[in-house]
């Protein structure tokens, strides 16, 4: 028994460390936290919230050395991969936890960064699990986590009414992932996806099969918000204090992503079907295609027509969902392998999108876009990082949004390159991005060309800089220098 | 060597952070800005310095590469890598070294200058750029450099980009190199398709190495694969090196800063042509000869042949002080050409060495001078500087001794190499540079009679000796410029390359010395002996020749013929386009674009008015009166939510159960 104990602990360690962390962070901000202002309070407790992440850190690197170590009848894996994406979340967490500090998320300091961390376990939970109830409760460990966090600016009725949009849309997408789940427990009578692949290996189509997957499909499209899944993105984001949003917009997504990518690839490698053109033929790849399709078609367009620059994020990330499902039909190793490099991208320069958002618009005025005209002149190295972002996300080189991009077109085409059954795909994901290219270059003409009504220099303050130059590191590394990472994903991939 | 060559990556790593930090600098920071460039630049120099003394040991023509994979796709493989032979090392020094020297005078020449930093930042780019291309083993690699050294001549010619001419300068440089780079790309292209990598060093399989194998292939024209490769690559070395007829963007270049113009436009950037063809020169030779060269050696023969002429007498012609030297350079960079062409690759490239000392050294003079006399450039209101400036004399002296080829100047040893060499190869050709090599001695002389000597013509502001930090660097030059000429046959030995024992060389040794005297006696006879009393004053060879003279100061009207031709045949196919463009392209564009924002329009729309403004907007306006009609708008929006949830949810099922 204790030898399964140790076993859970070492699987768990950094899972542990964060709840220990967050009950710590509550008791501290109710102890010492009520006597000071809110912005001594803000950094006391965030400060404790990063020592927490950087101690959740250290057990990954016990973990390093491990290979596949199944757990708990292998309800939990352990391994390298695993161990990058978890590092990742804890990366990406520290950041939101940075770019918090400095932002106004009213009195209840600690219940803030609690409820960051136990949305952090979750999205690891969400990582290490290979069991789809494990899954489940991770996923709603993760969601309602969110769903709080978007309602904490407690005096707009745009927070409010975005939490429970979002909540709302949130428990239908669960009822359907539980209903699915539930029929695929029927046909296969397993719950591990390693014995669910097994199950389902050599049979055809089963219109069990069919709603059970479709349902799962609805689940965790509500997660990485693809069209028609995708209605609570605008609303949630813009409502949310942009920290929640840079948060949801990118270690969620992470999060879910990366299990989409292990359900899929391992549980139902079987039903994946296909999605050439002409050539359709029943799966989730087929499902995938049109909704990736349908995801930038709607995703670009609505853009364009957007004034505040949170909800025109929110449907670029829409578009985005739509890029990155592009390497989950292409259904291979290759495509999971850009799948997975686009997600640590694409959250990098998120993030840091959001968060030059949320340091900027609170002394600018308000989220509009009107409100960042001539930034460059106000915040210059703000809006340089912003710059570095945005062409990221537009798909410019040298930056990692492009190797990203790329990757992902080339492993669609690479997959049934004779008759170019995906071409399609591609085609038309590389006339969205130069759709896209129009709304971020208005994003930038308004930090850069357009005059400031006001031209009074903003200063932001040295940690938030410091997070979001972080970011642009990153992006720019990635960028020009993916050979490494994408390398070991790929081996790494294979080997899942 | 092995172990060096694989920190070869730090001589221009550190450069680049350097001008990365010194773009955030605020304008204010100008001594901060200034100490980082240095520091970076005297760090690489040092770091060249060990590169090179670990080369000295070897007596083989030994190199180490160092490739590693940029990125993978598939079968696609794209590698990076550096390279460490004694022909890089010594270029690296060299660049590090004449480069950091160039930026101690550039803070005296630029202290006045408000964007101080902006400059100092571009310097440091370029050096990057400039030490990436030389250590490059990879053609890619050495593209990107080529293409960033480009970037930054272009953005330093028109660092004064108020001024009209600034401006249409560095259109013109880069328009006109831009030209030669196409050139330049179809070969890279060609030589991967041809090769299959772009490495040039890669244990027997990279590109250079395949060389033998490409000579065996059949290429356009009926030249081998590797001549029309080596074809395509010198007419990038063309636009780069300014050489005849992609030879007209440099001395407009000379509206830039004159630190730029010594370091990009004399000593670095222009010999870039020269170091790829010398780097290439696997390539060039492939399939040939010493009695029978390839294509591609007759071609870098005489258009280098050609141009050291052509330049020199337009130099002749010149009152500018610097685009004297600018055509001085054109006419050096067709000698190191020439020499290359003859199959010499020592001589082409000792003389590169020798002549980026001694050029930077004059132009840094003339930026003295310039300087001195409070920005003049006109000679003709020049004159009797020796008393005024001389430490700038002196050093000045030199420069121009050394680029006469008086022994025992630098210029000298590397000039009657590169007359040797092509002596073997054609008479014609050595005759012609010859000449060139008298040219080039009168044409000096009467600059320095200009300049230095008679009385001061240039009115009331008296000129001025400058600060120590613009007169050191010309000192430490001129140290260079009078010995490094006695390394000749060293470095001949250190290049590895044994060639064999040269025939003609008390003749050529004997007339190049001849040919250099009688220039310095002509322009004594004609500028020396009687100075200008005027700057009105026409120019003793104006009397003379007439006409000629006028056609030399024009340069041989090259610029205007490219105007009449090129340009106009440009500007009217231009015309055509445009207006094929907006009635044609735009027609179908702004259908396209009407088409789009209808379809935008009906998903914001859809999207938007009705599912969200229609229900959320509103609803945050009713919030506002009434918390009952909050309740209900918003049970009404969130069922049109879900709505399309489940209804998206049963079309992707439907679709499942029809396929």
């Amino acid at each position: 028994m204790s030898g399964a104990y140790a076993q859970i602990f070492r699987a768990l360690s950094s899972e542990i460390s964060l709840a220990v962390v967050a009950m710590g962070v509550l008791t501290l901000d109710l102890v010492v936290g009520r006597k000071r202002d809110l912005g001594a309070r803000r950094q006391l407790v965030g400060a404790v919230t990063l020592i927490g992440l950087a101690l959740a850190a250290v057990p990954l690197v016990w973990q390093v050395g491990l290979t596949n170590v199944p757990l708990m009848g292998e309800t939990l894996a352990v391994n390298p991969l695993t161990v990058i994406f978890k590092f990742v979340l804890i990366v990406l967490t520290a950041l939101t936890v940075l770019i918090s500090v400095d932002h106004d998320i009213g009195t209840h300091v600690g219940e803030y960064f609690a409820m960051l961390l136990f949305g952090a376990i979750g999205m690891l939970l969400l990582v290490g699990s290979e069991e789809l109830l494990t899954i489940f409760v991770a996923l709603e460990l993760t969601s309602i986590s969110l769903f709080v966090l978007t309602a904490f600016h407690k005096n707009s009725l745009r927070s409010q009414e975005a939490a429970l949009k979002y909540f709302l849309f949130g428990a239908i997408s669960s009822a359907f992932l539980l209903f699915g789940l539930s029929y695929i427990y029927g046909l296969t009578g397993a719950t591990h996806l390693r014995d669910i692949g097994t199950a389902l290996a050599g049979k055809g189509t089963n219109p069990l099969l069919a709603v059970g997957l479709l349902c799962v499909l609805v689940g965790l499209g509500f997660k990485v918000a693809m069209v028609p899944f995708h209605l609570w993105a605008p609303d949630a984001y813009e409502g949310a204090p942009t920290p929640v949003t840079a948060f949801i917009a990118t270690g969620s997504k992470v999060a879910s992503f990366f299990v989409l990518v292990k359900v899929l690839m391992i549980g139902f490698a079987g039903a994946a079907g296909s999605a050439y053109w002409g050539a359709f033929s029943s799966g989730w790849a087929m499902v995938l295609g049109i909704t990736a399709a349908a995801s930038m078609l709607l995703g670009n367009c609505a853009a364009i027509v957007q004034t505040n620059v949170k909800r025109l994020l929110a449907y670029s990330s829409i578009a985005h969902a739509g890029y990155i499902l592009i390497g989950l039909v292409a259904a291979t190793s290759t495509g999971a392998t850009a799948v997975l490099f686009y997600v640590i991208v694409y959250a990098l320069t998120n993030l840091g999108a959001f968060g030059v958002v949320a340091a900027l618009s609170a002394r600018a005025g308000g989220g509009d876009l009107e409100h960042f005209n001539g930034m460059a002149k106000r915040a210059p190295f703000l809006s340089l990082l912003m710059l570095v972002f945005i062409l990221s996300l537009a798909g410019v080189p040298p930056l990692g949004g492009f190797f990203g991009k790329f990757y992902l077109f080339a492993a669609a085409v690479e997959r049934d390159a004779q008759n170019f059954g995906l071409l399609w795909l591609v085609v038309l994901g590389i006339l969205m991005s130069a759709v896209s290219l129009y709304y971020y270059l208005i994003l930038l003409k308004h930090f850069y060309v357009m005059p400031a009504k006001d031209e009074t220099r903003i200063a932001t303050p040295g940690h938030v800089n410091m997070a979001l130059a972080i970011c642009a590191v990153g992006v720019i590394i990635l960028g020009v220098f993916p050979e490494p990472i994408v390398a070991l994903l790929k081996t790494l991939v294979i080997g899942l | 060597m092995n172990e060096l060559v694989k920190q070869q990556w730090l001589i221009p790593f550190l450069p680049l952070v350097a001008a990365a930090v010194q773009s955030l600098l605020p304008r204010k920071a100008r001594k901060l800005s200034a100490g980082i460039c240095l520091t970076a630049m005297g760090a690489s120099c040092v770091l060249a310095l060990r590169a090179f003394v670990g080369t000295l040991g070897h007596h083989e023509a030994e190199r180490a590469v160092w490739n590693f994979v940029w990125f993978d796709y598939g079968t696609t493989r794209l590698q990076l890598g550096f390279i460490l032979d004694p022909m890089t090392a010594a270029m690296a020094l060299m660049v590090t070294f004449v480069g950091f020297w160039i930026f101690v005078n550039a803070t005296g020449y630029m202290s006045d200058d408000e964007n101080f930093t902006r400059f100092f930042c571009f310097l440091s780019l370029f050096a990057a750029a400039m030490l990436g291309l030389v250590v490059a083993n990879n053609l890619l690699m050495l593209f990107m450099c080529w293409e960033l050294v480009g970037l930054c001549s272009y953005l330093l010619i028109g660092f004064w980009y108020f001024k009209p001419s600034a401006a249409t300068a560095m259109k013109k440089a880069f328009i006109t190199t831009r030209i030669g780079d196409v050139g330049f790309f179809l070969g890279i292209l060609m030589l991967s398709w041809q090769a299959g990598t772009l490495n040039l060093y890669d244990g027997g399989n990279g590109a250079l190495e395949q060389a033998g194998k490409l000579a065996g292939l059949h290429g356009w024209f009926g030249w081998s694969m590797a001549t029309t490769i080596a074809v395509l690559l010198f007419i990038g070395a063309m636009g780069k090196s300014a050489q005849f007829p992609l030879h007209v963007w440099l001395p407009d270049a000379m509206e830039g800063p004159t630190p730029v113009s010594a370091l990009i436009h004399a000593a670095t950037m222009v010999a870039a042509g020269v170091f790829m063809v010398g780097r290439m020169f696997a390539l060039f030779t492939a399939g040939g000869s010493a009695e029978h060269p390839t294509f591609a050696m007759d071609m870098v023969l005489w258009v280098g042949c050609f141009t050291a002429l052509f330049s020199a007498t337009i130099a002749v012609g010149q009152f500018d002080i610097k685009r004297a030297l600018a055509y001085s350079t054109c006419s050096q960079l067709g000698f190191m050409m020439m020499a290359l062409g003859a199959g010499g690759l020592v001589p082409g490239q000792f003389h590169l060495l020798t002549h980026a000392f001694f050029k930077a050294l004059l132009f840094l003079g003339s930026g003295c001078v310039i300087i001195g006399t409070h920005h003049e450039q006109d000679m003709r209101k020049m004159g009797g500087l020796r008393k005024y400036m001389p430490i700038t004399f002196w050093c000045y002296l030199i420069g121009m001794l050394a680029l006469a080829g008086v022994p025992p100047f630098a210029g000298f040893f590397s000039k009657d190499e590169v007359l040797l060499v092509t002596f073997q190869r054609s008479k014609v050709a050595w005759g012609l540079a010859t000449f060139a090599a008298f040219l080039t001695a009168f044409y000096m002389t009467r600059q320095m009679f200009m300049v230095f000597a008679g009385k001061w013509r240039g009115g009331h502001h008296e000129p001025h000796e400058v600060r120590w930090n613009m007169w050191l660097p010309i000192a430490v030059l001129s140290v260079f410029a009078i010995g490094l000429g006695f390394f000749g046959g060293k470095y001949e030995h250190y290049l590895g390359v044994h060639e064999e024992e040269l025939h003609g060389k008390s003749l050529v040794m004997g007339l190049s010395v001849a040919v250099g005297a009688a220039g310095i006696l002509l322009g004594w006879l004609m500028y020396g002996r009687k100075t200008m009393a005027h700057a009105e004053e026409p120019d003793p060879l104006e009397v003379k020749l007439g006409a000629l003279f006028t056609c030399l100061n024009r340069k041989w009207y090259v610029d205007e013929f490219y105007d009449a031709t090129i340009i106009r045949a440009t500007m009217l196919l231009g015309e055509f386009w445009r207006v094929f463009d907006n009635r044609v392209i735009d027609g179908i564009l702004h259908g396209i674009a009407w088409t789009a924002w209808g379809v935008s329009q009906v998903v914001r729309w859809v999207g938007d008015e009705f599912v969200i403004n229609g229900g959320f907007d509103a609803g945050c306006e009713g919030v506002r009166l009434t918390g009952r009609e909050f309740a209900k708008l918003q049970t009404g929006r969130i069922q049109g939510y879900l709505r399309i949830l489940c209804l998206g949810a049963v079309i992707l099922l439907v679709i499942w159960y029809l396929k």
